[in-house]
């Protein structure tokens, strides 16, 4: 490597830096290290890694992939939107809002009406079952002989259906 | 045709995704850079690694070089990749401070035996006797056939202070090969 092209910049360099008196021993020792280097060369680089490495090379570029910089504007763009996200989330000023509006699990059809049985289906359905109920009940009071004696049990089982249904609802 | 328009050229094809041209240049440096990476490690597997993952590294990078000595640009990612190497080395021998018998089987320093059992030559052996950064710059200057403007702006450090350091390092360099 002798003929390293910074040499031709080096003697200008040393005077600038060191001064002409210095330059010449500086110059020297520079030129006895290239010359140290010369005579004792590394271990040359095996012709298999050079050829394994061509090959990797040439793996990689022939398996498509998106380029960096397409990940980084998309990436970016992404991370940019969730901040935004976040900042509007959780960056509210910690003020009573004017209109506050609640929720109810209650159909709005029911509580906007007078009459919440008559709005909803299933009210409607469980106050028949316990009006026929009633009947039976009032049945059984009225007619003391004629009624069969499980049928106070049946209304019973009849009441027990009727409360395990409504808990399902 | 110039050697530095047929690089130009070359390093065009590489920009394009060119298999051949990526070829090309592992053959102009792949021997220096070798040379480069044994020098800073007196270890050829370890060289062998580095070297290949230099290539790789170009191939990623390449889209990022744009224009001026290609030489300097390359030797700043090896640069780059033997400090990569030497911080994680730091790291792994965090990892096994516990077991420090086996730490001591491992090579401390950057170069302290070759493993491929070769002998080391006496330029390397006197090298390694060289402090880390005196060492960096000597043999990157040897390999990379940089400027000293180059040599300092990598190094982040003032051209003088590079000249000092090179002067003095091989200075010393010459008395362990004489001693």
């Amino acid at each position: 490597m002798e003929n390293n092209p910074s040499h031709d910049e080096l003697r200008e360099l040393l005077e600038r830096f060191f001064g002409p008196s210095q330059a010449d021993s500086a110059e020297q020792d520079i030129r006895d290290g290239d010359r140290l280097f010369d005579g004792s060369p590394s271990p040359p680089v095996a012709a298999e890694l050079l050829t394994e490495i061509k090959q990797r090379i040439a793996v990689r570029l022939s398996v498509p992939h998106k380029p960096a910089h397409l990940l980084y504007r998309y990436g970016g763009a992404a991370a940019a939107v969730i901040v935004v996200a976040l900042i509007g989330f959780f960056g509210r000023p910690a003020q009573e809002p004017s209109d506050i509006r609640y929720a109810s699990l209650i159909p709005a059809a029911i509580w906007d009406s007078d009459d919440i049985i008559s709005d909803d289906m299933k009210l409607a359905y469980f106050r028949s079952e316990l009006r026929r109920v009633e009947a039976q009940m009032l049945a059984i009071d009225a007619d003391d002989g004629e009624v069969a004696t499980g049928a106070l049990d049946e209304v019973e089982m009849e009441l027990i259906r009727i409360e395990r249904q409504f808990w399902k609802e | 045709m110039g050697a530095s328009v047929e690089l130009t050229q070359v390093i065009n094809g590489c920009k394009s995704g060119d298999a051949e041209c990526f070829a090309q240049v592992v053959d102009l440096y792949g021997g220096r850079c070798y040379g480069y990476f044994y020098r800073l490690t007196g270890d050829r597997d370890l060289s062998d690694e580095l070297l290949s993952e230099l290539f790789m590294k170009l191939v990623e990078k390449i889209g990022s070089y744009k224009g001026g000595s290609f030489e300097s640009w390359l030797f700043r990612i090896a640069l780059n990749i033997f400090h990569d190497h030497l911080r994680s080395r730091k790291r792994q021998k965090k990892l096994v401070e516990g077991r420090r018998a086996d730490v001591e089987r491992r090579p401390t320093e950057t170069a302290q035996s070759d493993l491929t059992g070769d002998k080391l030559d006496r330029l390397q052996m006197q090298l390694n006797r060289l402090d880390a950064d005196t060492r960096d710059l000597i043999v990157l200057r040897y390999y990379s056939e940089m400027s000293f403007k180059e040599i300092a702006e990598i190094r982040s450090e003032p051209i003088g202070t590079a000249l000092s350091k090179l002067h003095r390092g091989l200075g010393k360099l010459r008395e362990l090969m004489e001693g």
